[in-house]
């Protein structure tokens, strides 16, 4: 039996998985991406320095360290995070979930301070000075300003969702990594080499199809004015 | 602070602080410009701390006992940096230099090609590579290190490339109008000021390979994976709890000690 | 008050009795974490209707007491009225929305097209779409872009001397009373800037907002100000009308910033209409026969004789009292500019008179480098 062979003829429970992987990504970079993007929100800073103890300086405080201790999450291998959390939410979806959201957090928190932080002070000046509030400045000026930013980073954080999203099939998570592991424990019986390949390169297809997705909401959603 | 009520007083007081300060300069600027080094530490031991007193009011069972037991764990933690330093030193040598070689003039145009499939492979599960690795060779150690090196190669190149782009143009100029060639400048000029990137790689690299390596036990390489898939197998939440909790705080440390070399480095490289 | 009541005051382009629209009583802001000043016990009125130029050496607090008024800035002490009203604790967004703000870089909105950035402040007011993009076309108009052009592109689609043109508009759209604005000009290149202060001139004759300005171009403050705010470090040091800071500075910070320079300066204020010219002849060029010049010459012995083409604009002297007619190259200046155009023309021609002439290009006058001089000091004495 070929490859093509096996292609074929597993094809269903192939597109099944690549299914269910392209799902979890996507409720998983979804919610964290929601996650971190209302944080950063949140945690923007009207002032670039501002006076101690003010809400502008707390909220500085929460930013600098949830970017940290994301970034800490960040380092955590996989296994590990799957590990700890299989004793709260138990095997199946949800642990593949919960860990998915986690790893995602830091790159789009890191892009959405990133985004809003960096738009033209002058931009934000006049703002000011026609009479912009806070929250309108941030909704209508920042936001947008930083949409391409924030975008890229939900676009990075995707990616490496995909490769990580694997592992969950240790604690039974959906996806491609059933194949992985499936491959591995008959390994040397008929196909197993093929279940591993597919698992593997899937992920790509996977990527693909987010790719593709993102340059659709990209040209959807960019403003027209600063699109390049 | 000083409650004086001259004036005079206060200004000799400001003046010994300062000189105080002086003094303890070097030890107050170093704790200024990195003291968030101390945060992660911090957390490691508080989190440590709080798994151990909670496996401390818990009965283990002897199959527990078996598996928790130091030996068998600082085995596996050694297993594992084997293969974590192995394969990333495996990496730096191989990432490196062909980062330099693209940032030829005669290689540019690949640089491009690189950057794109090296993004576009994050998505590659190191995971797949690893146990592809194992049906092409065999199981055991050496296939996991030549794995994890494959898995880590791409995104250390990506870095590499990246950072030897960003070397300011005018610099490497300056270089050659000075007369120096072509080769001098890549050794004297623009390695050294992309040391910084480079050592940035070996941080990503190190993290990689710290977290892949914890897949090696899936093809029988051992590491602290192996704790985790024994205490899946045996049903031992326990045993979850603190093989997720050490390979945690392993990688963490890891982390935290390139972070701090990487300071260094970069604080001597100006 | 400010040192105008100590001075006496020469020459004031704008008579007293207009009402003061934005004033300052006791103002002061200090930065949090400073115990300098940045502003320190400033009292400022600007009347209705006039362009107040604020200058002074950088980092003297100009840009904060501009902030002040529309309250970017809290003031630590003192009160801001704005025609009559304390404003001082008043919201400041609401403030805002009824006062024009244009800065330096411009500032537009880079995501919203032209005239949508030119809508912001009416849309915040709660105008109906219709109103908001006629008033759009119609400053768009007034700034000097044709609105079916200009209003759908984009900020990034503009030159630099373009978005600033959009600046004004868009701070002009509510037709607020009130215009602040902070070196509107500075980043424009030098041809453009002039350009556009041609430009701001006209559209202040139209609209006739009262006006604050910062600028640190001494030129700039000269041309535009109806009155010009001097600041040292935080301080207020001279406030009065551009002649009375060139010709008699408070004191010597203001005759150092003012520098050595201030003499030629002052020629941009003296209008050449405003001036007593030497009178001019003209004979069409060709009519060089013996007839009327024989009796023409006699007359003529003090007065100088432009040959004209025939629309009446002069191409060259026939005839100059006291030098060499054929030698002496001809240059016109309109009557509309100042006496420092005059002399710019004379520079450049190399010609040490000019013939002045009015927008038909016609010759009124004739200007003498040598009475120019002279000129100018009597006047001074005069005054
Ligand atoms: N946000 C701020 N915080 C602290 N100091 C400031 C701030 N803005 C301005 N300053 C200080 O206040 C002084 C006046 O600044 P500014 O009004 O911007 O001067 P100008 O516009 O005349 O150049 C300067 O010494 C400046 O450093
Ligand atoms: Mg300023």
């Amino acid at each position: 039996m070929n490859y093509l062979d096996y292609l074929t003829s597993n094809s269903e429970q192939i597109l099944f998985l690549t299914q269910a992987h392209f799902l979890v990504v996507l409720i998983a970079v979804g919610v964290g991406s929601a996650i971190s993007v209302a944080l950063g929100l949140a945690v923007s800073t009207g002032e670039p320095d501002p006076p101690r103890f003010s809400l502008d300086w707390f909220a500085a405080g929460v930013r600098e360290g949830g970017l940290v201790f994301t970034a800490a999450l960040l380092t955590v291998p996989s296994l590990a995070l799957y590990a700890l959390f299989l004793p709260f939410t138990g095997l199946g979806v949800t642990t593949a979930i919960v860990v998915l959201v986690i790893y995602t957090l830091y790159t789009v928190l890191r892009n959405t301070v990133a985004g809003l932080t960096t738009v033209d002070r002058a931009v934000l000046e006049s703002a000011r000075g026609l009479g912009y509030g806070r929250l309108r400045r941030l909704l209508t000026i920042q936001l947008p300003l930083a949409w391409p930013v924030i975008l890229n980073g939900i676009r990075v954080t995707t990616l490496i969702s995909i490769s990580i999203a694997v592992v969950g099939a240790v604690v039974q998570g959906p996806g491609l990594g059933i194949l992985l592991i499936n491959g591995i424990s008959r390994i040397g019986a008929a196909n197993s080499f093929y279940q591993v390949l597919t698992g593997t390169l899937f992920c790509l297809v996977v990527a693909a199809v987010f790719e593709i997705f993102f340059a659709i909401v990209q040209r959807l959603t960019i403003p027209r004015g600063i699109r390049v | 602070m000083s409650t004086a009520t001259s004036e005079t007083v206060d200004a000799q007081a400001d003046a010994a602080v300062e000189a105080e300060e002086k003094k303890q300069g070097t030890v107050a600027r170093l704790w200024s410009q990195h003291y968030d080094l101390v945060i992660l530490p911090a957390i490691i031991v508080v989190g440590l701390a709080l798994l151990f007193l909670y496996i401390s009011t818990q009965q283990l069972d002897s199959i527990e006992q078996r598996v928790l037991e130091p030996a068998n764990v600082l085995g596996l933690l050694r297993q594992h940096l084997v293969l974590a330093a192995v394969s990333t030193i495996l990496v730096l040598v191989i990432a490196v230099p062909v980062g330099i070689m693209l940032s030829r003039r005669w290689a540019r145009r690949l640089q491009g090609p690189v950057l794109a499939v090296g993004g576009f492979a994050q998505a590659l599960p190191p995971f797949g590579v690893l146990l592809l690795m194992a049906f092409a060779f065999s199981f055991g150690p050496t296939t996991a290190v030549v794995g994890l090196t494959l898995a880590a190669l791409l995104p250390v190149l990506r870095n590499t490339v990246i950072g030897l782009q960003q070397v300011d143009q005018s610099l490497i100029e300056a270089a050659r109008g000075m007369g120096m060639s072509a080769r001098q400048t890549l050794f004297r000029v623009e390695v050294p000021l992309a040391v910084p990137v480079i050592v940035a790689g070996l941080r990503v690299a190190l993290v990689l390979n710290v977290g892949t390596a914890t897949l090696a036990s899936y093809i029988g390489a051992g590491g602290l994976g192996e704790l985790v898939q024994q205490a899946l197998r045996l049903n031992r939440i326990n045993v979850l709890l603190v093989a997720g909790g050490i390979i945690a705080a392993v990688a963490l440390l890891i982390d935290w000690l390139a972070g701090v070399a990487e300071r260094v480095v970069v604080s001597r490289s100006g | 008050m400010s040192e105008t009541t100590d001075q006496p005051v020469v020459e004031t382009p704008h008579g007293a009795g207009k009402p003061d629209m934005i004033v300052l009583e006791g103002v002061e802001k200090i930065y949090p974490g400073s115990t300098q000043p940045a502003v320190s016990e400033l009292d400022l009125a600007i009347p209705q209707g006039e362009i107040v130029m604020l200058i002074g050496p950088s980092g003297c607090g100009k840009t904060t007491t501009l902030k002040m008024i529309n309250r970017l800035i809290e003031p630590t002490s003192g009160r801001i009225l704005l025609d009559g009203k304390d404003v001082t604790h008043v919201n400041g967004d609401q403030l805002r929305r009824e006062i024009g703000y244009v800065i330096q870089q411009g500032g537009l909105f880079p995501h919203f097209s032209i005239a949508d950035n030119i809508g912001v402040v009416p849309k915040m007011l709660g105008w109906d779409k219709q109103r908001i993009r006629e008033r759009a076309d119609e400053l768009l108009h007034l700034v000097g872009l044709e609105p079916s052009t200009f209003r759908d592109r984009y900020p990034r689609q503009l030159s630099g001397g373009q978005q600033q043109r959009v600046g004004v508009a868009r701070a002009l759209a509510a037709d607020p009373p009130v215009m602040l604005m902070d070196e509107p000009f500075g980043a424009i290149d030098p041809i453009t800037r002039e350009r556009l202060q041609e430009e701001f001139l006209d559209i202040q004759r139209t609209v006739g907002k009262t006006i604050a300005f910062v600028t640190h171009d001494l030129q700039e403050a000269v041309k535009l100000g109806d009155k010009i705010a001097v600041f040292a470090t935080g301080r207020l040091e001279q406030y009065a009308d551009p002649d009375t800071v060139l010709t008699r500075p408070a004191n010597d910070f203001v005759s150092d910033f003012v520098g050595g320079g201030a003499a030629v300066r002052r020629l941009s204020l003296v209008e050449l209409a405003h001036l007593e010219l030497h009178p001019v002849e003209t004979d069409e060029a060709g009519t060089s026969g013996a007839t009327g010049q024989g009796t023409a010459a006699g007359s003529r012995n003090g007065v100088a004789v432009a040959e004209v083409d025939g629309s009446g604009r002069p191409v060259s002297w026939r005839h100059l009292p006291d030098r060499d007619a054929a030698g002496t190259p001809l240059v016109t200046v309109p009557i509309s500019g100042s006496v420092y155009d005059a002399v710019d023309v004379m520079l450049d021609g190399c010609a040490s008179l000019v013939a002045v002439v009015d927008e038909e290009g016609r010759a009124q006058g004739v200007l003498h480098w040598n009475d120019l001089v002279g000129g100018l000091r009597t006047r001074q004495g005069h005054a």
